[in-house]
């Protein structure tokens, strides 16, 4: 899925390599703390919030289990609307397939909207390799591109670079001569500047889609800059790269996915453009592309329909559960290897590759829940994940130290008495060895925890001998 | 390669699939109900719409007839740009406008790289979201609303509607009639991508400008930029 050499990668070692970056953690500390309150803002002002959120996740359910019928309606009114629609099952078919449709018309120059799938395909390397020239037109997708990375955050892919390093970026790329470059506007005109002639020069124009409409065959492409609408719009051929699970019924269910999306993802109430396309130019137009296609990209999705990780299927890339998870925050998108990061990343990862691979990310977890608390489509995450954990002990992925330490909890856990007796004593002892600082800088077989911070000294006995001692205390009231 | 993978693709979901004739699964997703829409500032249409512009980062004007328009792009061209110069698309309803009496000079057809202004006619207003409806065509290149500096959009009061719904019901697309490109535009192109800071310009309009024609209540505009006052601003970065 992913430039990742399964070999070398590390969760672990990602994540504590970002966390040795000052600056960078200030940055995402600053991120998690400022999206999630712009969301809790819009959410608020929308009211009936939760109800939009259960009516979309019916419908999506609705289309999931019919996507036999939805899929072929789709294919035929995208048809009718003068569409090739291409079917991809594997990464590299979707880029076998663009690759065709830009040599077939010469095209040496590409101009690309900001599209997930095609960042799964790594669509771009792909293209570049075979001589094109392609600009990714999506601000923060350009900066990731001369940076050389990945998009760290699905919806903000240079949420991570300071303005500094941006401008550094931008004076080694563009050869414009002296210039200060000192303030984002200054570096969003230059963007714009520089872009222009690559949009108005491009032959082949390649977008993604937030959703496709089966009644009407329309292709929905929701943003902020306008970048999307000009690669739609102004090469003469138009490429969609998009997935089998973007399909909704209706237009109205497009709109209520539009109602759910732009507020989870960025906490505005409406984005600035919010475009719906049929195909190539009709006979009178003063503009639009010549020739339009849609690629449909599977790679495992009818997979996961045909599992018991279907509900995931139902995501629709907001980036909300990035945004509040405590993993993401402090490991930073890049950590996880994959171009899907934090909570929907570390289910979809193993789903799309394999659980070999991605066999840390489901690990990556504290179970706190926030995720499926915000998340729009109202995915439950953590168990997902935790599933995903039990498929990883069936199939030996997980190490062997942990199996037996699981395998000994699960005994244990199955003997009341003896868990009880054993848990008092230690947290008896424990109580007793650290009633003076009131936590421990060392504690045997948790270094990986004493490591980082201390380990506070337990106050009282265990919940249980709590709980009894609470009940002799109240009385009981009926 | 695509046609084999299209039977695959289509046999595997057919096998996930329920297999369920046409007329149930219509019959289930009509009983799912409809999705609730965003609240409106205000019980009038015609403010909510102008406060939702205003929160969009747009400016607003109303105009009560084609003279009174004709003069309110007059006034914007003068005070933004110093210059009476536009392109405009090829519309019957912007062609027929009495461009001398507001002193504009508009030029007719598709805005060329470096000019600054342009106007388009939308022929719906979206109060839920404060979004200009524009529709490619013969006469509404999708370079006016894409490409200039300034971008000035007529609606008529009229033709605002409630909320997204509305639209789609109304417009029928049957085969054959449905445009290329259908752009709800709610605001200028703006970027979050630098360090979370909001920035005008990004790739498109850095102003864009709406002005309502026809009737609108007296007060209409003060309550919505009242109402508009109250709102704050959001990163924007793209969904
Ligand atoms: S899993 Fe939910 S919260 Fe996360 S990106 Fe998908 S829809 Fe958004």
């Amino acid at each position: 899925m992913n430039a990742q050499d399964p070999e070398h990668y590390s969760f672990i070692d990602a994540a504590q390599r970002a966390l040795g970056d000052p600056a960078a953690v200030a940055q995402r500390d600053m991120l998690a703390r400022v999206t999630p309150q712009l969301r809790e803002r819009a959410v608020a002002g929308f009211g009936e919030f939760e109800a939009l959120r259960q009516h979309l996740r019916r419908v999506r359910q609705h289309t999931l289990d019919n996507l036999d019928y939805y899929l072929p309606r789709f294919e035929l009114e995208a048809t009718h609307n003068g569409n090739r629609v291409h079917y991809a099952e594997t990464a590299r078919d979707l880029n076998g397939i663009v690759l065709d449709i830009c040599r077939e018309h010469g095209a040496r120059r590409v101009a690309k909207g900001k599209s997930m799938v095609t960042e799964e395909t790594e669509l771009t390397a792909s293209l570049e390799r075979e001589g094109l020239h392609v600009v990714e037109t999506d601000l923060g997708e350009y900066i990731v591109q001369l940076a050389g990375e990945k998009p760290a955050h699905i919806v903000g892919p240079a949420r991570h670079k300071s303005i500094a390093q941006i401008r550094e970026l931008f004076l080694a790329a563009h050869k414009l001569g002296e210039r200060k470059l000192e303030r984002a506007e200054d570096l969003v005109a230059e963007a714009r500047q520089v872009m222009r002639e690559h949009f108005l020069g491009a032959e082949v124009g390649i977008i993604g889609a937030n959703a496709l409409i089966a009644e009407n065959g329309y292709s929905m492409l929701v943003t902020n800059e306008g970048n999307g609408d000009l690669c739609a719009s102004l090469p003469k051929v138009l490429i969609v790269c998009t997935t089998l699970d973007r399909l909704l019924p209706r237009a109205t269910d497009a709109a209520a996915l539009q109602r759910l999306l732009v507020r989870s993802a960025t906490g505005q109430d409406q984005t600035c453009y919010t475009s719906f396309y049929s195909g190539p130019r009709r006979a009178a137009d003063a503009d639009g592309p010549l020739e339009t296609h849609i690629v449909l990209l599977d790679n495992h999705r009818s997979d996961i329909l045909d599992s018991d990780y279907r509900d995931m299927l139902q995501c629709i890339r907001c980036g909300a559960c990035l945004n509040h998870c405590p993993i993401f925050a402090a490991a930073g998108g890049h950590a996880y290897g994959s171009v899907y990061p934090g909570p929907m990343g570390s289910v979809l990862a193993p789903l799309l590759d394999s659980l070999e691979t991605y066999a840390e990310l489901p690990n990556a977890c504290t179970s706190c829940g926030r995720c499926e608390e915000v998340c729009p489509a109202a995915i439950p995450l953590p168990d997902l994940l935790r599933d995903l954990r039990h498929d990883q002990q069936r199939a030996g992925i997980t190490p062997q130290r942990w199996r037996r330490g699981m395998r000994l909890h699960a005994w244990l856990a199955g003997q009341p008495r003896l868990y009880h007796w054993l848990t008092a004593r230690g947290i008896g002892l424990l109580n007793w060895l650290g009633r003076r600082r009131g936590a421990f800088r060392r504690l045997p077989f948790a270094g990986g925890w004493t490591g980082e911070r201390d380990f506070p000294a337990p106050q009282r006995g265990t919940f249980m001998q709590q709980y009894r001692a609470l009940q002799r205390e109240v009385p009981d009231d009926e | 390669m695509s046609d084999d993978s299209r039977r695959r693709i289509l046999a595997r979901i057919r096998g996930i699939g329920g297999g369920r004739d046409a007329a149930s699964i219509e019959r289930e997703l009509a009983a799912l109900g409809a999705a609730p829409g965003a609240p409106a500032p205000d019980e009038d249409p015609v403010t909510s719409f102008m406060c939702n512009v205003l929160r969009n980062h747009g400016s607003v004007d109303i105009a009560a007839d084609r003279r009174a328009a004709v003069e309110a792009v007059g006034r914007y061209l003068y005070r933004e740009l110093r210059s009476h110069r536009l392109v405009a698309g090829n519309d019957p309803h912007l062609a027929a406008m009495p461009w001398r009496d507001g002193g504009v000079l508009p030029r007719f057809g598709t805005l060329e790289n470096g000019e600054q202004a342009a106007l388009s006619y939308a022929p719906w207003g979206i109060a839920e979201t404060g979004a200009t409806v524009l529709v490619t065509g013969r006469y509404s290149p999708s370079s006016n609303h894409l490409l200039p500096v300034h971008h000035l959009v007529l609606v008529e009061s009229a033709n605002i509607l409630p909320d997204l719904e509305a639209f789609w019901q109304r417009s029928e697309l049957p085969r054959g009639k449905r445009p290329r490109g259908i752009s709800f535009v709610a605001g200028p192109s703006s970027t979050g991508d630098i360090e979370a800071k909001l920035v005008y310009g990004a790739h498109g309009p850095q102003a864009w400008h709406v002005i309502v024609m026809g009737e609108v209540a007296p007060d209409a505009l003060q309550r919505a930029n009242e109402l508009a006052g109250r709102a704050a601003q959001s990163i924007p970065q793209d969904a």
